[in-house]
């Protein structure tokens, strides 16, 4: 009979121990069932007026009913502490993030990289050169004859020098000398820098700008192999399918001479704003190397072949980014800036 | 050059229409500028390319690009008829004195006499072709010489023989000589000026501009017609310097085949027969040229034809290219003997034939080809991955990246304290504002400070480039940290350097107090920053006279930071052993720096300091912790104590610091 009330006891405590929501709830099912007028104690209370035997028998079991019960009290008391309170959790997840400031590349900088990698890609070195440089460099061992446009003060910059002429250069051609004077054949290089033209500025036009060199040389390279090579670039940089064409030019440091043109992506060949209604785009100027200029970097005539192109960082980026003003990539704005 | 399309058509035979001879020269020849309906003809405005000015700024030139391009030979050269022009064995040579004193100067003077002239107006259609061409019709005269100019190339003149006193000298002007010509201003000459003279006065400045007292005027009668050749340089020189261009001189100053005198004038003479007047007659003509020019010959070998194109044209076909733009060609096994005319100045050597094949036959037609080469990487180049890990780092510390240009004027150098004579100087600047070469980027950045303030109150900004002095160009990494709600900015950009040349594996990097040259920094808040014993650069805050708020800046030198950065990255065990944290906190004499404070405690702590904190500043007053330990075992507390006891002890002596117990 009393064994019965007590697992009775244990049975319902358990119950209601493992439902009980709070401490203080807890707290409740402890004095009600071992307080000091619990009911649990109350039959331990008891157990001195049972009869020895009964005693022996109750004893034991109202005991581990108790330090079960108190086991129980005290687990259920560490998983309530434990318990996270969602309600005083919540966040407006919808809030705007903490401000980070993350710094921008210039736009210049982001295609000229592109154009280092898909040239590198394809084995090409990349070379430099100084941006103040001798008439020499610049003009005669590039075959620019002395009274050629392109030395009148109305094109490019000259430095007021007590020794040789100096300008700033006018192109980066000049590196393809450099170049070749330290270097044999098989060359494949390619020249991202700043160059310098004395002509006023507008939406299309700086006097400050940037240009990619090319040049490849060996001992039968073809204008059939430029043609893929330009391909290939444009294709790699645009990300598309692209149509170009060479169309002849003249260039005193090549024969012959070719313009590249881009078939516009803009309109899709349809004629728009962007291409002049033309459908066709110039991007580059090139050539075969004129061996004149072989001669000027000291090698044989006739013994190599290349071909070299030049083309403009900044119409590139324009065109990649449909930026529409080329002065802001000299502003420093940074409302521009921070677009890239 | 402005084209009539009527007149290609006329010349060339071609049934083509304006639209696509348009796009047949722009793809095979010259770039197309614009085409233009005028009347019931078509303006055609092509680019002629330089080389090609010396054949082709002409109809009959075009005529035989489009035929050449078409694959026929040029029928009309027949306009080209010679015969008026060949009955001068007929006329007296003494009824025309010409004395060419330069012939360097004028290779071939044609000067002719022309009676029963009758000044009056043009016929309309040759009236209605110079209007497609750009040029305003004047009288039958003028008209002619210049329809005669567009048609053939040959640049003419015609002197009122009246007004001179009948004879021709060519010469160079004296110094100080003064001639007024057509556009009625009066030109100072000099010996580096050519002048058409007779015996008296100077009558025309040659190959530039007519003279207006020998031009011709309606009472003319009889006329000097000049058909003649002149040096292209000097051409140039005079024109440019007298600030003239007219379409004589800009056909001359290409220079042109001095056949095309010849033709000009026997053209210019049946064209006067039919519309000059009643009874045109050629009294006298007299041919100066003596040193004639003969054609030359080019060896072009077909394989190097294949080869420097990279496509397989059939060698019957480079031959019949080049003969349709008028070259003799023989073909001896794989060379072609070509005889070049001597229009074609600009054709030299194999190569420049080449380019003629090569667009003829079409460069679209000339199929991709992929380059064999032998298989290598690319060698680095390591100052540009160095320059691209320098933005990178950076723009992950939040700078954004400009880019200035090269120059600057007087202005920024007086503000920023800078020397003129450091500078190397632009002789032909745009305006004075870019009228030096930048020695710092500096002036640059606080430009791009002062715009971004408008729209921003807190950035960064760093630029990567050239500076240049009269000895060297550098390149330099310079930039600037702006913040107009925080009073000190140099620890915070102090910090940042501290990471990139941390993530650029630089070692220890000082920086030491600037006692020389402040320029636009604030001299009592700026360092230069060393590696070892080598300054790379500097560290501040600019000099708040130039701007406004707080704004730190940098400039090193990129070259110098490459050469410390190379080192590889090595491993250090991590110590097996604990350190522990102590504090110690302190007031500082005013002549004591941090940097002194930090290396006595390296000094007297030895090994067992693993770092040094900077947690407190306070007016005087420093709070460190630092971190003790050992690589060998684990420290007692009896240890740490004896060492913390003697770094103290160090402090206190030797640099006079108060240690709060």
């Amino acid at each position: 009979m009393l064994q019965n009330k007590v697992s009775e006891i244990k049975e319902k405590s358990t119950d209601e121990i493992k439902t009980s929501q709070s401490e203080r709830e807890l707290y409740a099912i402890q004095v009600k069932y071992l307080g000091r007028k619990g009911k649990l104690t109350a039959i331990l209370k008891g157990l001195k007026d049972l009869p020895a035997d009964k005693r022996r028998e109750i004893g034991p079991i109202a005991n581990e009913a108790r330090n079960a019960i108190k086991h129980l009290i005290a687990e259920r008391k560490k998983e309530l502490s434990e318990q996270i309170d969602w309600e005083k959790e919540r966040i407006d997840v919808t809030l705007p993030g903490k401000r980070q400031e993350i710094g921008h590349l210039h736009p210049i900088t982001l295609v000229q990289r592109d154009i280092e990698q898909i040239f590198t890609s394809m084995g090409f070195e990349i070379a430099d050169g100084p941006e103040i440089e001798t008439e020499w460099y610049n003009f005669d061992a590039l075959n620019v004859p002395p009274d050629h446009p392109a030395r009148d003060m109305q094109d490019t910059f000259w430095l007021k020098s007590e020794k040789e002429k100096l300008v700033l250069r006018t192109h980066t051609s000049p590196v393809q000398i450099r170049h070749m004077q330290k270097n044999k054949p098989p060359i494949r290089i390619i020249v991202p820098g700043r160059v310098f033209r004395n002509e006023a500025t507008d939406a299309n036009h700086e006097h400050t700008f940037y240009q990619f060199e090319g040049l490849m040389v060996d001992d039968d390279i073809s204008a059939a192999n430029f043609r893929s090579v330009m391909k290939i670039f444009f294709e790699n940089f645009f990300e598309q399918k692209v149509e170009l064409r060479l169309r002849p030019s003249y260039f005193p440091f090549t024969e012959p001479s070719f313009e590249i043109d881009m078939n516009c992506l803009v309109c899709g060949e349809k004629g728009c704003s962007a291409c002049k209604q033309s459908g066709w785009l110039e991007i580059a100027g090139a050539g075969m190397v004129n061996q004149k200029i072989f001669a000027a970097a000291g090698y044989l005539k006739n013994r190599y072949q290349g071909f070299a192109f030049g083309g403009s960082i900044d119409r590139l980026t324009m065109m990649k980014y449909k930026i529409n003003d080329i002065r802001l990539f000299h502003s420093g704005d940074l409302r521009f800036i921070k677009q890239f | 050059m402005k084209y009539s399309y009527a007149w290609l058509k006329d010349l060339s035979g071609t049934k083509k229409t304006p639209a696509q001879i348009a796009n047949m020269i722009n793809m095979r020849a010259f770039e197309l500028e614009e085409t233009k309906k005028i009347g019931n003809d078509t303006q055609l405005n092509f680019n002629i390319l330089p080389n090609r000015a010396h054949d082709t700024l002409s109809h009959v030139g075009l005529a035989r690009e489009i035929c050449a391009i078409d694959g026929k030979l040029l029928k009309s050269e027949k306009i080209i008829n010679l015969s008026n022009f060949n009955d001068r064995q007929s006329l007296k040579h003494d009824g025309l004195q010409v004395a060419i004193r330069e012939n360097y100067l004028c290779p071939r003077y044609i000067g002719a006499v022309i009676e029963n002239i009758k000044v009056s107006a043009s016929p309309k259609w040759l009236q209605q072709r110079l209007i497609v061409c750009g040029i305003k019709p004047i009288n039958n005269i003028v008209d002619i010489t210049n329809y005669i100019m567009l048609e053939t190339g040959q640049p003419l003149h015609a002197f009122d023989i009246k007004k001179t006193t009948g004879n021709v000298i060519v010469r160079k002007a004296r110094r100080d000589e003064r001639i007024k010509l057509l556009d009625e201003k009066v030109y100072e000459l000099n010996e580096n000026n050519l002048l058409i003279a007779d015996s008296e006065k100077p009558l025309a400045l040659a190959g530039v501009m007519g003279g207006l007292d020998s031009s011709v005027s309606k009472k003319t009668k009889t006329i000097i017609l000049e058909s003649a050749n002149f040096n292209a340089t000097n051409i140039r020189k005079t024109r440019t310097a007298l600030g003239i261009q007219t379409e004589s001189s800009y056909r001359f100053e290409r220079e042109i085949d001095p056949n095309l005198a010849e033709i000009g004038a026997a053209r210019a003479i049946e064209l006067l027969k039919k519309y000059g007047g009643k009874n045109v007659k050629v009294t006298a003509l007299n041919d100066v040229y003596p040193k004639k020019i003969k054609p030359w010959a080019i060896k072009l070998d077909s394989n190097y034809v294949k080869s420097l194109l990279g496509e397989k044209i059939p060698v019957a076909k480079m031959k019949n290219i080049l003969e349709n733009l008028g070259i003799n060609v023989k073909v001896a096994k794989n060379i072609l003997n070509c005889e070049i005319p001597i229009r074609r100045i600009d054709l030299k050597t194999q190569e420049d034939l080449i380019e003629e094949i090569g667009r003829i036959y079409g460069y679209e037609n000339i199929k991709e080809q992929a380059p064999t080469v032998k298989v290598k990487t690319p060698l680095q180049n390591a100052k540009r991955d160095f320059e691209n890990k320098l933005r990178d780092v950076l723009t992950g510390l939040g700078f954004s990246e400009v880019m200035n240009y090269s120059f600057y004027g007087t202005e920024d150098i007086a503000k920023c304290n800078l020397k003129i004579e450091d500078h190397v100087e632009v002789a032909n600047p745009m305006n004075p504002e870019q009228q030096y070469m930048r020695t710092t980027l500096i002036p640059g950045l606080i430009k791009n400070v002062k715009l971004n303030l408008k729209y921003f109150d807190k950035f960064s900004i760093f630029e990567i480039g050239h500076v240049y002095s009269k000895k060297e160009e550098k390149t330099i990494l310079a930039g600037v940290l702006v913040n107009t709600k925080e009073k000190n900015q140099f620890f915070k950009l102090k910090g940042e350097l501290r990471a990139l040349f941390n993530k650029l594996n630089i070692p220890n990097t000082k920086y030491e107090i600037l006692d020389t040259r402040y320029e636009f920094w604030n001299p009592v808040r700026t360092a230069e920053i060393k590696i070892g014993n080598i300054s790379i650069g500097k560290i501040g805050e600019l000099n708040p006279a130039i701007v406004k708020y707080r704004t730190a800046a940098f400039e090193i030198d990129v070259e110098k930071l490459l050469k410390m950065s190379a080192r590889e990255k090595l491993y250090h065990p991590i110590s097996k052993f604990p350190t522990v944290r102590r504090d110690i906190s302190m007031f500082i004499p005013i002549n004591i720096t941090y940097a002194k404070i930090e290396s006595e405690i390296k000094k007297s702590g030895g090994e067992l300091v693993k770092g040094i904190e900077l947690f407190d500043t306070f007016k005087n007053s420093l709070a460190l912790r630092l971190k003790i330990g050992s690589d060998a075992k684990t420290l007692t507390s009896a240890e740490i104590d004896a060492a913390m006891k003697k770094i103290i002890a160090a402090l206190e002596k030797k640099l006079k610091v108060k240690v709060r117990k």
